[in-house]
């Protein structure tokens, strides 16, 4: 779950991190008495609250010399799309003078299979193409989590980027307190960009984003609760009340797929895709589906702007074919398909059960294939209803 | 032959008590598994069809020769529940619940590494020996012994492959449900070894994912040392891309791996025979037999 970037900086803060502090503005307040109440000084950065990179580039950070240029900053982006994502609050900080941007952060390697800290002397809106051009202006430390984070790593960072080890200290206890953020709260990424230096030498995280694990949240009840807030599609919150994973693909598309399993679903996304037609979403079933909540995901997916046709792909596993068919029957009953059309393809456990059902509907809108590749066929032969 | 898991496999059942742990250690001992174990906290000195429970793994290995250990535990109890298994001296674990804290893994992960453990999975299916044994929770019906080893990231995918390969009269060696987590106990570098010098096995069936590396190092190890023909799948070429917050992963993956052009390429050039769907893998497989390879 990616965090945005004033609750980033919640976390930071419990661990020692040194951020600014700011004043968090959302939509539909009353932007003149939150500024008044905020003890803000001036001039103060307003900086749009999305879960995206490169936002600064796409004009999502203003600055405002007094109360009244933030008040029509705050209220020019609340509602914004920045990047396909509208923002919802803005965070007012003060502006801060420093000397250096750096880059800091502590992701999961999926190459050694442990944290690793990335640093960089050149931190800013850059740091991506510093990686592509100059990958060696960003250093990298692996940490062995039976062990943690050490002293001499900061000073590693420090020395081997050319910079004043006289900062090791500040930089040692931030790197701490960030390792701690990042194992404590089952993060996957916790990035600091620009990581500033003041001209005192003091340090201060400008900028966070953090990624938490979402089969951890369960033990990271504060982070659950801002799942709430986030913008999400309703399509996608209604589906994980049946623990169903729902997944916008490409908006237009007139295709859903649904499946008892994620590869199977990729498979299909491929070869759908392959033969020319535009998914636009898919459901993951999870395993042992009953017939109400096959009937559940047919609404859902059928739901989705555009969507015609429904790929149901069932391997085996626990899922019992009798249910699938079960819910495909209730979903008719409801008037889930009117005018819309499912493409059935069912291997496993009652099967035969399963296709008594599906002959017994009687129903043209609904056809059921024999194997992966015939039911990507009969998707293809009825093109023309899409 | 065959790998990892076979008829000298000594398996304990780790949450045998559990509704999902007895269900499977009786599908296990009806396929054959010796299952010789089983703990759950609190329920030694019972029974659960016919296998002694005990209250620690250490225990179920002073008691039992057991070599092996599956753990059917929900999600958050995973990481106690391996680490007691390393710590016990269990050599082979295999995980294979979904939704495991991807940090508990990594310890898990690390320690394994330290004690020179085999560990598998999570969010994995388990492994089968068609015909010798299984540790595990996949729908045995469908596999039949024979020379092609596989492993997949994905359940779903591997079970079509091995539903097909055994319709048309290909069986299997070993297949392992590698799992679709972000970090799996051991991944296919780790099993290119164990399948290349296996006797019964004749080809190798890789099923990948977009996302990491694993494909890539894979790619690698076969150009250096493979001397078996190896088909692979990677899944997910259309998924959705996820939006990108930080730099880290741009950093990470700026020279490009990760996506499926990349695995595929890097696959291609190590002389692995690349499938488009499942099908295409069992067409692949049936063409090989056609020319005697396997």
């Amino acid at each position: 779950m990616k965090l945005l970037e004033y609750q980033a900086q919640t976390l930071m803060k419990m661990y020692g991190v040194p951020v600014p502090g700011g004043c968090v503005i959302a939509e539909g307040a009353d932007i003149e008495s939150e500024l008044a109440g905020s003890g803000i000084g001036y001039p103060a950065v307003v900086k749009a609250q999305v879960q995206i990179g490169g936002r600064g580039k796409a004009g999502g950070i203003r600055f405002a010399q007094d109360a009244a240029q933030a008040k029509r900053e705050a209220e020019d982006l609340l509602g914004k799309e920045i990047r396909g994502l509208t923002v919802h609050k803005v965070y007012l900080v003060e502006k801060q003078e420093y000397v250096s941007e750096w880059y800091l952060s502590i992701l999961l390697d999926r190459l050694s299979k442990q944290p690793m800290i990335l640093f960089s002397s050149m931190g800013g809106m850059e740091i991506e193409e510093t990686a592509k051009t100059a990958p060696d202006k960003i250093k990298r430390i692996v940490v062995d989590p039976m062990i943690g984070v050490e002293d001499y790593m900061a000073r590693y960072l420090l020395s081997s980027s050319g910079l004043d080890v006289s900062c090791t200290k500040a930089l040692d206890q931030l790197l701490k307190g960030l390792y701690r953020c990042f194992r404590e709260k089952d993060c996957m990424l916790a990035e600091i960009n620009p990581l500033v230096v003041r001209e005192d030498g003091k340090l201060i995280a400008l900028d966070g984003k953090i990624d938490v694990d979402d089969s951890a949240l369960y033990r990271q009840p504060e982070v659950k609760a801002w799942r709430e807030e986030l913008p999400e599609e309703d399509l996608v919150k209604e589906a994980r009340e049946f623990d169903f994973l729902y997944i916008p693909i490409e908006k237009g598309g007139s295709v859903a797929v649904c499946s008892n399993g994620s590869g199977m679903l990729m498979s299909c996304i491929d070869m759908l895709s392959k033969n020319g037609m535009v998914v636009s979403a898919a459901l993951d079933l999870g395993g042992g589906a009953t017939k109400e909540r096959i009937a559940e995901a047919l609404r859902i997916l059928f739901a989705t702007q555009g969507v015609k046709a429904v790929l149901i792909n069932i391997f085996g596993g626990i899922t019992r074919c009798d249910e699938v068919a079960g819910g495909i029957e209730l979903a008719m009953s409801r008037g889930a398909l009117e005018g819309k059309m499912i493409v059935v393809r069912m291997e496993g456990t009652n099967k035969d059960k399963a296709i008594e059902i599906l002959n017994g509907m009687k129903n043209d809108d609904v056809i059921r294939v024999d194997g992966l590749r015939e039911s990507i066929a009969a998707m293809l032969e009825r093109r023309d209803r899409l | 032959m065959s790998i990892i898991i076979d008829e000298n496999t000594r398996l304990i059942v780790q949450g045998i008590t559990g509704r999902e742990g007895t269900f499977h250690t009786e599908q296990m001992l009806q396929y054959g598994t010796k299952v010789v174990a089983g703990v759950t906290p609190g329920k030694g000195g019972q029974e659960v069809l016919g296998v002694p429970v005990f209250n620690t793994v250490r225990e179920a290995m002073e008691k039992t020769d057991a070599n092996a250990t599956v753990v059917f535990v929900p999600a958050r109890f995973m990481k106690a529940s391996v680490l007691e298994a390393l710590d016990a001296g269990v050599p082979t674990v295999l995980t294979i619940a979904e939704h495991v804290p991807v940090q508990d893994m990594m310890v898990c992960y690390r320690l394994a590494r330290l004690k020179g453990a085999r560990l598998f999975g999570p969010n994995s299916f388990g492994i089968i020996s068609p015909g010798k044994s299984k540790a595990g929770f996949m729908a045995h019906r469908i596999f039949t012994p024979g020379n092609v080893g596989l492993m997949s990231r994905s359940a779903t995918n591997c079970y079509e492959t091995v539903f097909m390969l055994s319709n048309n009269g290909i069986g299997q060696s070993t297949c392992i449900g590698v799992g679709g987590d972000m970090i799996p106990g051991s991944t296919f570098v780790d099993l290119l070894g164990d399948f290349n010098a296996d006797e019964q096995t004749k080809a190798i069936v890789m099923i990948g994912e977009i996302g990491g590396n694993e494909e890539e190092l894979a790619a690698e190890w076969i150009k250096k040392n493979g001397s078996k023909p190896v088909i692979a799948l990677i899944a997910g070429k259309n998924a959705p891309k996820g939006r990108s917050m930080g730099h880290a992963g741009a950093i990470v993956s700026a020279d490009g791996t990760g996506s499926a052009a990349s695995k595929e390429k890097a696959l291609a050039a190590a002389g692995v025979l690349i499938a488009e769907n499942t099908q295409h893998i069992v067409d692949i497989c049936l063409k090989l037999k056609e020319e005697g390879r396997i």
